[in-house]
């Protein structure tokens, strides 16, 4: 079976590569943070509080003296782990699920809904708390909660998508020819879906992120000395008064995580979207008969036959 | 074409040229008919030919980066090549309206129809909301359906394709205009109905006077409907006459192979014949004539200059060098015996 | 029909397929609906057979309940001695893998995945097989060569090609399953006359050179004169006319197949005819019911066609009760009390 005409990379655009750049730091922040760090993140200076930026003190210095910018660093990989714990745990249940529910009958449809619903109705600190005191108080318990609670968000999101096209022709075609289930879904739907995933995945990460700062300043989770950007951020607050200017770095930091795994989903998308739903969606005017893509392969088809 | 417009004449396209692509290729090359009033005139072609843009530049709604590029067009004798988007919206509904393929595309599934129709006559007419819906069930039933107080509070789903299409129909004359454009208006229908809705634009003529413009691919609904029949290829007018005379003695190679083609609908035959080839490209430039490449009696006068149409009597006109030169027609190449047998 | 067809119909002994006795409800609930109703149906060996009916008289019901996308509620479907109609997961996995029975969707553009390329979705039937990439390269080219199509087409996906073109693709996914039944869904409802032409004539050599069985849907029925050896009309749910195409075209037996013929616009001879044997053309309007006919027998027993049917006598010995197909000549049957009556009556109505 021959490759296909090559799909444009995901990297084309350039706000896909700048956001490949800034993952890829943070990545190696999270590995190496702790070692960079010009600063021991932990040593107090009770002389320096909340000082701006300065030599020594890049970012400054937080409400206990410490530097900023080597709790940051050193806060990374708690950050990252914290976030892809909860991630992981809301995509690697949640989209599966969204999928498999499409194909296996009106029964666990309806189940695994109703199981979506009553988990949507969950308030989120207090199930946090409940779990932090029945397993006691960790950041892995801490983020338990928080993937589950991400779960039918995952699972709604994954089943809207695999309804659009578990239901299409080409898949009753592929299901005529002898194909299973787990072939169509491998050899059609996924394929589809994954995007929607994508998309899915890069804005959970933001609210895990976020969820870390909430649950530090109820002291669930993360204790305190350990550095992570929502902790450093969380106590910002505390002190706006002091310093209004200190949350917007460990802010603008998240942010940047964020958006940069946003931008990185939503290129991806694109780049998928460009053959799949374009040619479904109702044809304006299927007698006017001028679209470029047919052009440029006729052109070299006449170039063929010419030679 | 020569001397005084007819008096009723509602519609004229002379010289029309359509580009597409934002001016990048010309996809209607000069293209000229006339509709008078109470006279319906088909366009037939392949898809791409042209058909569909020149009915939208008739009704000042060509999509994007389409433009008319050369040549007017008149209604009721007034040049509104140039008109500004207000005066067409004028236009639209009270002088002429217009019939598409997919009825259902045109209706918002959520309203009833009734709603629908009774909305184009409050807003264009002004019509009080009492006299709309009165005036909306007549319509509904001068369109031929059943119960029209009912279909009235029905919506799209509820109703089939026939009579969406007939719906559609009542929108389009619903202020009384002079000219109806159907593009494809019953290619999507089933057989029967397809017969129903020939026979309702027929009435409608009838009573009211319309002029019709009926665009099709399929030749024989044309010979059902029409008076005269232009016929379309890859942008340009080949022929055009009245359609006895086409149906009978076609003198355009193209419009010979479209009848052939067509004939199967004779259920007596068996044959089953093609057109060998793909039309060119929209707006590809070609030297001589576009049909050289596809045509069974094309000589090399045929592709060294470009054809222009030439009349074969008052009514009936061909773009072929060979029919309208008799020294050509001599020449010989295979299809020479077909076409002076034509 | 060439020599090789008629030898072949003449040794076969049972039918390829048979429908017996179908009925088949979709939706659930009080929004259930009877879509087919006692259906019969046989396609021997070698033949071209045409499906015809109007939009919801149930023809692509009836070829996705012979393909098993749908479970008839009554009755039972049969290929080649086999029960298909009840297999259920496996036994009816294993039964579509070998490729026997195959459909072609009506429409190409929602039927092949805008995803893949022309090669990967004609070798989707070997590839699920499970047979080796050069096989399944080999099969694939072939099929395309059937349906007149170039290797350069191979890399491309259904966007990239035109709307003939995908109809092919669609056609060759089929083929090269290694089909004994082809079914195609409104293969060319959608083409002008000579892309239609071009697919019927397709469609035809593949019957010749495969000896392959064609039930081809249209609801166009002239569509069909050139290319089908038998026509089968459907009308709501129930088959009203089964027949040789030759004699149901020159003096269709059932009413309602009149009419379709005489709906038919036609660029030959005087249209709106229907049945032009001995100067006996009956036109569109003798055929409609107006509003001069006496009142339909109504209710669920009466015939299927009887509100619509100019002739339809309200007796329960008669239209008041739903005919069964009737022998009126050689393998031609028609569901209709009054088919010796029906066309003295509409020679004698008023036509203009």
């Amino acid at each position: 079976m021959r490759r296909r005409t090559a799909r444009p990379s995901v990297l084309r655009l350039p706000s896909a590569r700048i956001a490949v750049a800034i993952l890829a730091l943070i990545l190696f922040l999270a590995i190496f943070g702790s070692a960079l760090a010009p600063q021991n993140p932990l040593a107090i200076d009770a002389g320096a509080l909340y000082k701006g930026p300065s030599l020594h003190h890049l970012l400054g210095t937080d409400y206990l003296g410490r530097d900023v910018l080597s709790r940051l660093m050193a806060g990374t990989r708690l950050s990252v782990l914290t976030a892809v714990e909860a991630v992981g745990i809301g995509l690697v249940i949640g989209a599966p699920l969204g999928v498999a529910t499409v194909f296996l009958g009106r029964w666990f449809d309806f189940t695994a809904n109703r199981v979506a619903d009553a988990l949507m109705t969950l308030p989120s600190i207090f199930f946090a708390v409940a779990v932090t005191a029945a397993l006691g108080n960790g950041l892995v318990q801490a983020m338990l909660p928080v993937g589950i609670l991400l779960i039918p968000g995952f699972f709604r999101v994954t089943r809207a998508a695999t309804l659009e096209f578990g239901r299409a022709q080409y898949v009753e075609a592929a299901e005529l020819l002898g194909g299973s289930k787990l072939y169509v879904i491998r050899a059609h739907v996924l394929r589809k879906v994954l995007p929607t995933i994508a998309v899915t995945t890069a804005m959970s990460a933001a609210g895990a992120l976020l969820a870390v700062s909430f649950l530090t300043f109820l002291g669930i989770g993360v204790q305190p000395p350990a550095p992570t950007w929502g902790g450093v951020l969380s106590s910002d607050l505390d002190y706006l008064n002091l310093a209004p200017w200190a949350p917007f770095i460990p802010g603008a930091l998240i942010a940047i995580t964020v958006g940069a795994l946003n931008a990185l989903a939503d290129a991806y998308r694109d780049r998928a979207g460009a053959g799949t739903g374009a040619l479904l969606s109702p044809v304006a005017d299927p007698v006017i008969k001028t679209h470029s893509t047919l052009q440029a392969l006729e052109a070299a088809d006449d170039r063929q036959t010419a030679a | 074409m020569t001397g005084k417009p007819p008096h009723d004449e509602v519609l004229a396209l002379e010289d029309l040229h359509v580009t597409v692509h934002d001016g990048a290729a010309t996809a209607v090359r000069g293209a000229s008919l006339s509709v008078a009033a109470g006279e319906i005139v088909g366009l037939v072609g392949e898809s791409g030919s042209g058909k569909t843009l020149t009915c939208r530049a008739a009704l000042g709604v060509l999509p994007k980066g389409c433009a008319v590029g050369r040549g007017t067009i008149s209604f009721e004798r007034q040049d509104v090549t140039d008109l500004p988007r207000r005066d067409w919206e004028r236009l639209h509904g009270t002088g002429m309206g217009a019939v598409f393929q997919d009825p259902a595309s045109y209706l918002n599934p959520n309203l009833t129809v009734g709603s629908q129709l009774a909305e184009v006559l409050r807003v264009k007419q002004r019509l009080s909301r009492r006299q709309a819906h009165r005036t909306s069930v007549e319509l509904l039933a001068a369109v031929g359906l059943h119960r029209p107080d009912r279909v009235f509070h029905q919506i799209p789903a509820e109703l089939s394709g026939g009579m969406l299409q007939r719906v559609m129909i009542a929108i389009a004359i619903s202020c009384g205009p002079r000219l109806l454009i159907a593009d494809e208006a019953t290619t999507a229908l089933d057989v029967t109905i397809q017969a129903e809705i020939i026979e309702l634009l027929r009435d409608l003529r009838d009573q009211r006077g319309l002029a019709v413009l009926f665009v099709s691919h399929d030749l024989a609904v044309i010979r059902e409907l029409c008076d005269r029949v232009v016929v379309f290829y890859a942008g340009e007018v080949v022929e055009s006459g009245p359609v006895g005379e086409i149906i009978e003695r076609p003198r355009h190679p193209y419009t010979q192979a479209l009848l052939r083609v067509a004939s199967v609908g004779d259920f007596q035959r068996r044959e089953l014949q093609v057109i060998p080839g793909q039309p060119p490209r929209v707006g590809a430039d070609i030297a001589g004539c576009r049909f050289a490449a596809r045509c069974p009696a094309a000589i090399e006068a045929c592709r060294s200059r470009a054809v222009s149409l030439a009349p074969l009597s008052p009514v009936h006109q061909a773009r072929c060098v060979r029919v309208t030169d008799p020294e050509l027609s001599a020449a010989a190449s295979p299809g020479a015996a077909e076409l002076a047998a034509r | 029909m060439t020599a090789q067809v008629t030898a072949t119909e003449a040794t076969a002994t049972a039918p390829l397929l048979e429908v017996a006795g179908v009925d088949v409800t979709l939706g659930h609930g009080w929004r259930a609906t009877q879509v087919l109703a006692g259906v019969d149906l046989d396609i021997w060996p070698g033949e071209i057979v045409g499906l015809v009916g109007e939009t919801g008289s149930g023809k692509t019901t009836l070829a996705r309940t012979i393909v098993g996308l749908i479970r008839p509620r009554k009755g039972r479907i049969v290929f080649a001695g086999t029960e298909v109609s009840g297999l259920r997961r496996g036994a009816r996995r294993r039964e579509r893998r070998s490729g026997h029975v195959q459909l072609v969707f009506q429409d190409p553009l929602r039927s092949l995945d805008p995803d893949l390329t022309v090669a990967e979705i004609v070798g989707e039937g070997l590839a699920i097989r499970g047979e080796d990439a050069r096989q399944v390269a080999n099969q694939v080219a072939d099929a395309l060569t059937k349906v007149g199509l170039d290797a350069t087409l191979l890399d491309r996906t259904p966007g990239q090609i035109s709307g003939g073109q995908r109809q092919r693709v669609s056609i060759a996914r089929a083929l090269a399953a290694g089909p004994r039944l082809l079914l195609c869904d409104e293969p060319v409802s959608a083409l002008d006359a000579s892309n239609r032409n071009y697919i019927l004539r397709l469609l035809r050599e593949l019957r010749d050179t495969l000896s392959l069985p064609i039930v081809i849907i249209s609801h166009d029925l002239s569509s069909l004169a050139g290319i089908a050896d038998r026509v089968v009309v459907l009308y709501r749910g129930r088959i009203v006319e089964d027949g040789p195409v030759s004699q149901v075209f020159s003096e269709p037996r059932h009413p309602y197949t009149a009419l379709l013929m005489a709906s038919a616009p036609s660029v030959g001879g005087s249209s709106g005819s229907s049945g032009s044997s001995a100067g006996q053309a009956l036109t569109v309007r003798q055929l409609r019911r107006t509003a001069a006919d006496p009142p339909p027998p109504d209710g669920d027993t009466a015939c299927v066609f009887a509100a619509r049917c100019p002739f339809a006598i309200d007796a329960p010995d008669a239209c008041a009760s739903q005919p069964s197909l009737e022998p009126v000549g050689d393998r031609w049957t028609t569901a209709c009390h009054r088919h010796t009556e029906w066309r003295d009556l509409a020679a004698h109505r008023p036509s203009p």
